[in-house]
């Protein structure tokens, strides 16, 4: 069944790393529902699902107008106390009927959208991983955008965040494969400095395992922008070797110990990661640059060292 | 950290000079963005050279942000989208410099709920990523100083760092009227106090900046003369002793920038290359800039006696 949906990664507004506790509490958005969580291999908490209403157009490679109702699943997530993410997803199908239906209808079905008339999927996901998107078409990015705002809002956090950093923005799209037990293939492209689109082919019809891959490769795609900004930052900009490494501080202390690609993730969708660290190669470029920052660390401390002894 | 720009009058030149302190700022290396929240006459696109938002955007401002009509206001990325040659290309080191323009034909608004609460998201959401966000407010009493008064007061802002500066000229007028907007009724302080402000803490992160201001000890005066200098001393004082009277004095003062012929007959960005190659505008308005752009973020300039 084709399926839309995106996700923000972002830093979340505190000056520490946010213990497994208080980021249960503050993803405490529904009352009576559990906030789920788990430690290992990296902290890592869910917010319940949450379901937003929408009526409104599809977006179209084409132009032609398709009209959908129904209903978008929303929640949020915390990494390792640092990296908070807002993921939206929705399956899109034809209604039996032409007309709206009572709100009910929508509400038995969560996390479906019904078009009403015809729908060509292949039109939708062209139109939805393009970048403009104009007003009264569908927009999970808004949603996931105002998840993310309502947790950074909250008074739980100190608000005194270790670097400034951008939201990065992952759209996918799922176009079901005509032979089910088809390996899942995915494209990834880069297409402006915080959005990414994601096009899959899957066979199987398992829509947590899609959404959690995606959300998994958002937030390394986040973890290496964020990185090599920071490490452009500290090494472009003018000073001692001692004042560069110290504005690579925030990067070492919050940053390097996140990466853990495919950690919890269904084997159904890793081939898609397996070729994406064929090429373009997300752990090799992380590695690397890991050890330029390991290495000016080593040089600094030796500068300093030689300085001591002289 | 917010910085809230406005000024007493029209004409101040507060917002030629607060864009060009944002521009010094981000050639020091920090993440900067500028707000046009100046409604009834979004311009800040001409100073930037931006020509397709010369007069505002017609592509989703700030003044439709708030309103509703939109999640996101456009932002453009001066470093790769200005018209001016000098400005194209981010030199190195240097931080982003993203202007969010108003819309064309916007106009003012009043101060509803909804109205604010965007506004306070649209700063927290700035706030992840910039060093500095500047917000160009119109001059005087306006709607969208109350907004962000009011937007400033909730409680996801409280550990938001935020400092407002008043922008006057170095004349008798400029100096009651800077004291009225700030003390005034219905000025900065009271409208503050209204929207649940600590007066305290709102006063102490208040400065005044004086533009096109004239030093009578200036060589270039040395054409004038004896007779129009020492009448120039004298306004000078009299002006000195008014401003401490009407709590616009010496102590409050983050910074003044000397009077630049560049700026009064065209509002732009003065880059390097307008002082050291071209040699159009003064060495010191750039100084001034660039010491103005490390006050706003340096807490001893702001630490009250």
């Amino acid at each position: 069944m084709l399926t839309l949906g995106e996700v923000h990664t972002g830093l979340l507004q505190n000056s520490t790393s946010l213990s497994l506790e208080h980021t249960t509490q503050l993803l405490d958005l529904l009352v009576g529902e559990r906030v789920r969580r788990s430690e290992r291999p990296i902290a890592y908490v869910v917010s319940p699902d949450q379901l937003t209403g929408v009526d409104c157009l599809l977006p179209t490679g084409t132009g032609s107008r398709t009209r959908a109702v129904g209903t978008v699943v929303s929640h949020a997530t915390v990494t390792g106390g640092h990296v908070l993410q807002g993921s939206t997803y929705t399956l899109v199908g034809r209604a039996e009927v032409n007309r709206r239906l009572p709100w009910s209808h929508y509400l038995s079905r969560p996390g479906r959208l019904e078009t009403i008339g015809k729908v060509d999927a292949r039109d939708v996901v062209r139109g939805y991983l393009a970048t403009g998107s104009p007003s009264q078409v569908l927009n999970l990015g808004a949603i996931c955008a105002r998840l993310i705002d309502a947790v950074q809002e909250s008074t739980r956090l100190d608000r005194r965040p270790p670097f400034r950093s951008r939201r990065t923005r992952l759209r996918w799209a799922v176009l079901p494969s005509d032979d089910p037990a088809a390996e899942a293939q995915g494209t990834f492209r880069v297409e402006s400095e915080t959005l990414r689109t994601l096009e899959l082919t899957v066979g199987h019809d398992d829509v947590a395992a899609v959404v959690a891959l995606c959300e998994d490769l958002a937030l390394h795609d986040w973890l290496l922008t964020t990185l090599l900004t920071l490490m452009e930052a500290s090494l472009t900009a003018p000073g001692t070797r001692a004042q560069k490494v110290e504005r690579l501080r925030p990067a070492i202390d919050c940053l390097l110990h996140l990466w853990m690609p495919a950690a919890r993730l269904d084997e159904s969708v890793l081939p898609v990661w397996r070729a994406l660290e064929r090429r373009p190669g997300f752990t090799r470029q992380w590695e690397s640059s890991v050890n330029r920052i390991r290495d000016q660390v080593t040089l600094s401390t030796i500068a300093l060292l030689e300085a001591s002894l002289s | 950290m917010l910085i809230f720009a406005t000024s007493d009058k029209g004409g101040t030149g507060r917002s030629v000079t607060s864009s060009n302190v944002l521009y010094r700022s981000a050639l020091q290396g920090s993440d900067v963005c500028y707000l046009d929240f100046d409604f009834g006459s979004p311009t800040a696109g001409s100073i930037f050279n931006i020509n397709h938002a010369l007069r505002g955007t017609t592509r989703g401002g700030l003044h439709s942000y708030l309103d509703g009509a939109h999640g996101e206001p456009q932002r453009i990325d001066v470093w790769a989208e200005s018209d001016r040659p000098s400005l194209r290309d981010r030199p190195p080191g240097a931080g982003r410099l993203v202007l969010l323009p108003g819309d064309s034909g916007g106009g003012e608004f009043p101060t509803t709920r909804e109205n604010i609460e965007r506004c306070a998201r649209l700063f927290l959401r700035l706030e992840e990523e910039f060093d500095v966000t500047l917000v160009d407010l119109s001059a005087g009493r306006s709607y969208a100083t109350e907004i962000v008064l009011a937007a400033t007061a909730r409680a996801e802002l409280r550990s938001v760092r935020w400092r407002w500066l008043v922008f006057h000229r170095w004349t008798r007028q400029h100096v009651l009227a800077a004291s009225g907007l700030v003390h005034g009724q219905r000025g900065i302080v009271e409208t503050g106090i209204r929207h649940g402000h600590d007066r305290t803490r709102l006063t102490e992160s208040l400065r005044f900046v004086r533009t096109a201001v004239v030093d009578p000890d200036s060589p270039e005066l040395e054409g004038l003369q004896p007779a129009q200098l020492a009448w120039l001393r004298a306004c000078n004082q009299d002006l000195l002793e008014l401003a401490s009277r009407e709590r616009v004095g010496r102590t409050l003062v983050l910074g003044s920038v000397p009077l630049d012929p560049v700026l009064q007959w065209r509002e732009q960005l003065i880059s390097d290359n307008d002082v050291w190659a071209r040699r159009i505008a003064n060495r010191e308005t750039v100084e001034a800039f660039d010491s103005l752009a490390k006050r706003i973020v340096d807490d001893t300039a702001w630490e009250t006696l």
